[in-house]
C-alpha cells in the first residue's frame, strides 16, 4: 500500500503505426491516465515517428523512445522500463502496441493492487488484466500462469487470483519489485522475456490477475504457444522462445528442468507432426539455450 | 478530463496510517528540539522498520534526488519564537510490514556460500571449523576489543558545575527502561518483568529499545496509563540520544535509567553525567559472548557511569572483579521466581529402563547449535539402538535453523523418533515426561530451561560455557567441541543408565547446586528496593 501512484505506461513498439494511435487513443481515455506514457520505437521504417510527434501536441504525457536498431520485444521493454524508472515511476504498465485497455483498465489493476495490498497485506509484484482477443474471447498467449494456491484470497467481486507468470500486455509492476527483480533481460530479444521476468517478480510474492481490467489484444489470429503449432513461417519465433525458456530453465532448475522442457517440447511437436527439418531447428535451439546464459540487468541506480 | 495516477485518492487506512507515524516522529523531534521552527520532509521508504532520519541546521536546499519517486512531502512546525532557530529533518516513512515479516524474524540460515558443499556431506565438519573460527575470536577478543573502563572526570572544585536544574517534579517519578528491541530473547524476558515491577513499586515507565525492529512483543508491555514506549529505535539516531533523553529526563521526572543492552543508552551516559546529575543508571547482563565480550564488557567499559551493575550468574560476577576490577556494585540477582517452598522431584531417569526421552528446549539459532543437537540425537539413537532401548526426542523452538533441523532430522532418518514443535509447546509437560534435557549451545549465560528441567525430574546435559557449571554438576557437562560434545553426551547417557550409584549422585549434585543458588536473592530482590529509592525520589 502506497501513498505515491505515479504511473507511466510503456508501449514497444515496431511499424503498426495504426495500432499504436489506436492504443494511444485509448491511453489517452483512461478514467485514470497515466502521468507518462513513453512509446518506444524498435527503429520502425513506416510514419511510426512522424505520427506519435504529431501526437505529443495533444497529449503532454507521451514520451518517444527511438531505438537506433530492432532489439526486438524483450529490447524494448528492458528499455522503456528502464527509462520510465528512472523518470520516477512509482508504478510500470507495461504493454503491446497492439492491445487496445479499456478505459477504466489501469484505474482497476491500480485499485485491484492497492486494496490487494491493503487488504491482505502481502505485496503482489504486479497486477494484470485479463487479455481479450477481437471477439471478446480469452486471448490464448497472454493467459497467465496461476500458483497451486491461486484461489487463496479470491472473494466475490474480488476475484484476484495468484499468478507467477503473464505476458507483457497490460501488467502493472510496482516500483519495489523493479528495484529488487531489476528489468527484462534484452539478450532474449523476442518470446519469453516476460515469462522470465514476471516469475522472477513472483520470487518475492506472486502477482494478481484482475479480470475486470480488460485489454483487446489485437493479433491477427487467437493462438497460443504450443511447439505443435510451429511452421516455418513462425520458427524463427520459436526459435527465439525454445532457446529462452532452455536458458531460464538451465539457471533455475538445471538440467532436470530442461531436460523436462525438452521431453515436453518433443511431445508437443511429435502430437503436431511437425517436419522433421523444423523440429531438428527446435533442438538445435534448445542446445544453444543450455550455454545461453544473459545477466538480469539491475534497476538503474536511484 | 481525467485525472492522472498520480492523483488517484490515497486509501483511508493508508492515511491513517501516515498520520499515525507523523504524530510520532512530530512528538520525539518537538521534543528535542523544542525552541527550534523545523521542517520535517517525508520520503516513503521500503523498509519496514527503519526510518533512516538525519538532521540539519537550517533549511534545506532540495535537489532533484531529493524529489525521487519517494518524495512525500513536508510538514512545517513553527516554535512560536521569533528570531528561533531553523532545522530540516529528513525522514523516510517505514512501509507495513508483509505477514511474512511478521512472522519470521529472520531468513532461514544457510551454511557461508563456499563452506556449502561441506555441510552437505558432513555438517559437523561444517560446525567444527564454525567451532574453531569463534575460539579464535574469542582468544583475539581482548586485543579487539576495550576491556578498560573509561575514565570519568569529575571536574575541579576551582570550577563549579553550573546549575543543571533538575526534573519537572510536578510529575511522578519515571523509570527508562532501554531495551535491545521487543522480540523474544532471555534480556527481554528480565526487561518484561523489570517493566512489571517499575509499576509496582510506584514508577512511571518509558520504554526504549536501540534496534530497530517489528518490536513484536510491544503488545506485551502493560496495556497501563504510567507505561509509554518511544519509538527512538524506528525515528532516532543514535547520535541524538543523548540530548533527547536529556530531556525526557527533565520533562517526565526520569529519576532512574535500566539498561538491558540497549547501546545507545550506555553511548547516552556520558552527556546524561554532566546535564541530569540526579539520574541514577543500573544495568542487567547476561552472557560473556566469545567474540567481542557481548554486553558484559560493554557495561564494564561504561562502569565508571553505572551506579549498579545488576547479574545473573556469578561468571559475571567474577567477570567484573577480574576484567574491570568492578566489585562494590556488582549484585547478582538471578533469574528465578522465589523459592520459598522448594520440593524437587526425584529423575525421570532410571537405571537400565526401556526407553530413552530427550528433550531440547531453545530457540533456532547458532548458539544453541542446533546442528550439533541433531547430530547428538542421532548418536543417542544409535546408542538406543544397540542397547534395544525405546528411543523419542522432541524438539522445541523457532528461528532461523528450523528448517536446516527438520532437514537433517529426516535426512538422517529420525523423522520417527523426533518431534519438532513450536515454540509454544507444553514446556512443563514436556520436560516431566522427558529423561535428558540436550542443552549443546555454543554460549549460555545460566539457561532457566535447565532450572526447569530439574524441577521436573528431567537431567540437563549441557555445554561447559557461561556459568552452567554452577547448576549442572561435572559429570553431566559436555565438550564444547562439536565432536567431543556428541561424545559426551552418549558417555554420560550410558552411564547414567547403567550405573545407579552414578545416576544416584548426579540427582543429589543436582538439587544441592540448585538449592544453592535458588538460596541467592531474584532479580526481583535486587531490583525493587532500587526502584523504590527512585520512585521515593519525588519527595527527596
Amino acid at each position: 500500500m502506497t501513498a505515491l501512484t505515479t504511473t507511466a505506461a510503456v508501449i514497444v513498439t515496431f511499424n503498426r503505426s495504426d495500432k499504436l494511435m489506436r492504443v494511444l487513443d485509448a491511453l489517452d481515455q483512461q478514467t485514470q491516465k497515466p502521468d507518462l506514457v513513453f512509446v518506444v520505437d524498435n527503429a520502425s521504417t513506416d510514419d511510426t515517428q512522424a505520427l506519435v510527434q504529431t501526437r505529443a501536441a495533444q497529449m503532454p504525457s507521451l514520451r518517444y523512445v527511438r531505438l537506433p536498431k530492432n532489439v526486438g520485444g524483450a529490447g524494448g521493454f528492458h528499455e522503456g522500463m528502464k527509462v520510465a524508472y528512472a523518470a520516477g515511476a512509482n508504478y510500470l504498465w507495461i504493454s503491446d502496441d497492439d492491445a487496445y485497455p479499456q478505459p477504466d483498465a489501469l484505474e482497476r489493476l491500480l485499485d485491484a493492487i492497492q486494496q490487494f495490498e491493503a487488504e491482505n497485506v502481502w505485496r503482489p509484484s504486479f497486477a494484470c488484466s485479463r487479455v481479450e482477443w477481437i471477439d471478446g474471447s480469452l486471448c490464448e498467449m497472454n493467459t497467465p500462469r496461476p500458483v497451486w494456491d491461486w484461489a487463496r484470497f479470491v472473494q466475490p467481486g474480488k476475484a484476484w487470483a495468484l499468478v507467477d507468470s503473464c505476458s507483457f500486455v497490460s501488467v502493472l509492476v510496482p516500483r519495489w519489485a523493479i528495484e529488487k527483480h531489476g528489468l527484462p533481460i534484452s539478450d532474449y530479444f523476442i518470446w519469453f522475456d516476460d515469462a522470465e521476468y514476471t516469475r522472477r517478480l513472483a520470487k518475492s510474492y506472486p502477482g494478481i490477475f484482475v479480470p475486470e481490467s480488460r485489454v483487446i489484444h489485437d493479433t491477427p489470429e487467437n493462438k497460443g504457444v504450443n511447439y505443435s503449432l510451429v511452421t516455418s513461417k513462425s520458427l524463427w519465433k520459436f526459435k527465439y522462445g525454445a532457446r529462452n525458456e532452455t536458458s531460464f530453465r538451465s539457471r533455475e532448475q538445471g538440467l532436470v528442468g530442461v531436460l523436462s522442457f525438452a521431453w515436453g517440447v518433443r511431445a508437443q511437436m511429435k502430437a503436431g507432426n511437425v517436419p522433421w527439418s523444423i523440429r531438428r531447428q527446435i533442438y538445435q535451439a534448445i542446445l544453444r539455450g543450455w550455454s545461453f546464459r544473459p545477466a538480469i540487468p539491475k534497476a538503474p541506480a536511484g | 478530463m481525467t485525472a492522472p495516477a498520480s492523483a488517484r485518492p490515497v486509501a483511508e487506512t493508508e492515511i491513517k496510517r501516515l498520520e499515525r507515524e507523523q504524530a510520532e516522529i512530530v512528538s520525539i523531534y518537538r521534543r528535542l528540539f523544542p525552541d527550534d521552527d523545523l521542517e520535517i520532509v517525508f520520503w516513503q521508504c521500503d523498509s519496514p522498520v527503519w526510518s533512516a532520519p538525519s538532521v540539519r541546521d537550517g533549511r534545506m536546499t532540495f535537489h532533484p534526488h531529493h524529489l525521487s519517486p519517494e518524495y512525500l512531502g513536508r510538514l512545517r512546525l513553527s516554535s512560536g519564537q521569533a528570531g528561533a532557530r531553523f532545522r530540516t529533518i529528513n525522514i523516510s516513512i517505514p512501509r507495513a510490514p508483509t505477514p511474512g515479516e511478521v512472522r519470521n524474524a529472520d531468513a532461514p540460515w544457510q551454511p557461508v556460500r563456499r563452506l556449502g558443499p561441506l555441510f552437505n556431506a558432513w555438517p559437523m565438519a561444517y560446525e567444527h571449523i564454525r567451532y574453531q573460527a569463534e575460539m579464535r575470536r574469542k582468544r583475539l577478543c581482548r586485543q579487539r576489543h576495550s576491556h578498560q573502563s573509561l575514565a570519568r572526570g569529575a571536574g575541579s572544585v576551582a570550577l563549579p558545575p553550573p546549575d543543571e536544574g533538575g526534573p519537572d517534579t510536578s510529575r511522578r517519578p519515571a523509570i527508562l527502561i532501554g531495551f535491545h528491541w521487543l522480540e523474544v530473547g532471555g534480556a527481554e524476558k528480565l526487561a518484561f518483568d523489570c517493566v512489571d515491577w517499575a509499576l509496582a513499586a510506584g514508577l512511571r515507565v518509558i520504554v526504549v529499545a536501540s534496534v530497530p525492529s517489528l518490536q513484536r512483543l510491544a503488545d506485551r508491555l502493560p496495556d497501563h496509563p504510567d507505561v509509554s514506549f518511544i519509538r527512538l529505535d524506528r525515528y532516532l539516531a543514535h547520535d541524538l540520544w543523548p540530548q533527547f533523553i536529556e530531556r525526557l529526563a527533565r520533562a517526565e521526572n526520569i529519576r532512574l535509567i535500566h539498561v538491558h543492552h540497549c547501546v545507545p543508552l550506555y553511548a547516552a551516559l556520558a552527556h546524561l553525567r554532566v546535564t541530569a546529575p540526579w539520574l541514577k543508571v543500573v544495568d542487567s547482563t547476561h552472557i560473556v559472548e566469545h567474540p567481542d565480550g557481548g554486553y558484559p564488557r560493554v557495561s564494564g567499559v561504561w562502569s565508571n557511569y553505572i551506579d549498579h551493575h545488576h547479574v545473573i550468574s556469578r561468571e559475571l560476577v567474577d567477570y567484573y572483579r577480574d576484567v574491570f576490577h568492578v566489585m562494590h556494585k556488582v549484585v547478582l540477582g538471578r533469574m528465578l521466581p522465589r523459592a520459598d517452598q522448594l520440593e524437587l522431584p526425584a529423575l525421570n531417569m532410571k537405571p537400565g529402563q526401556k526407553q530413552l526421552r530427550v528433550a531440547f528446549i531453545g530457540r533456532m539459532y547458532y548458539q544453541k547449535r542446533p546442528v550439533v543437537m541433531v547430530e547428538t540425537l542421532r548418536a543417542l539413537a544409535r546408542w538406543a539402538g544397540r542397547n534395544g532401548i525405546e528411543f523419542k526426542a522432541t524438539v522445541v523452538g523457532e528461528g532461523p535453523f528450523a528448517d536446516t533441523v527438520a532437514g537433517l532430522v529426516k535426512r538422517r532418518g529420525l523423522a520417527d523418533q523426533v518431534t519438532l514443535e513450536a515454540a509454544n509447546a507444553d514446556i512443563p509437560g514436556l520436560l516431566g515426561n522427558s529423561d535428558i534435557l540436550l542443552l549443546p549451545s555454543n554460549n549460555e549465560g545460566l539457561a532457566l530451561v535447565c532450572y526447569e528441567a530439574i524441577q521436573h525430574g528431567c537431567i540437563p546435559l549441557s555445554t561447559d560455557v557461561g556459568s552452567q557449571a554452577e547448576l549442572v554438576p561435572p559429570d553431566l557437562l559436555l565438550r564444547l567441541e562439536p565432536f567431543g560434545s556428541v561424545r559426551d553426551a552418549v558417555s554420560a547417557v550410558d552411564r547414567l543408565w547403567r550405573d545407579p550409584g552414578f545416576l544416584a549422585r548426579q540427582q543429589t549434585e543436582l538439587h544441592e547446586r540448585f538449592r544453592h543458588i535458588a538460596s541467592d536473592p531474584t532479580a526481583e530482590d535486587i531490583l525493587m528496593p532500587i526502584y523504590r529509592a527512585a520512585a521515593e525520589g519525588e519527595t527527596a
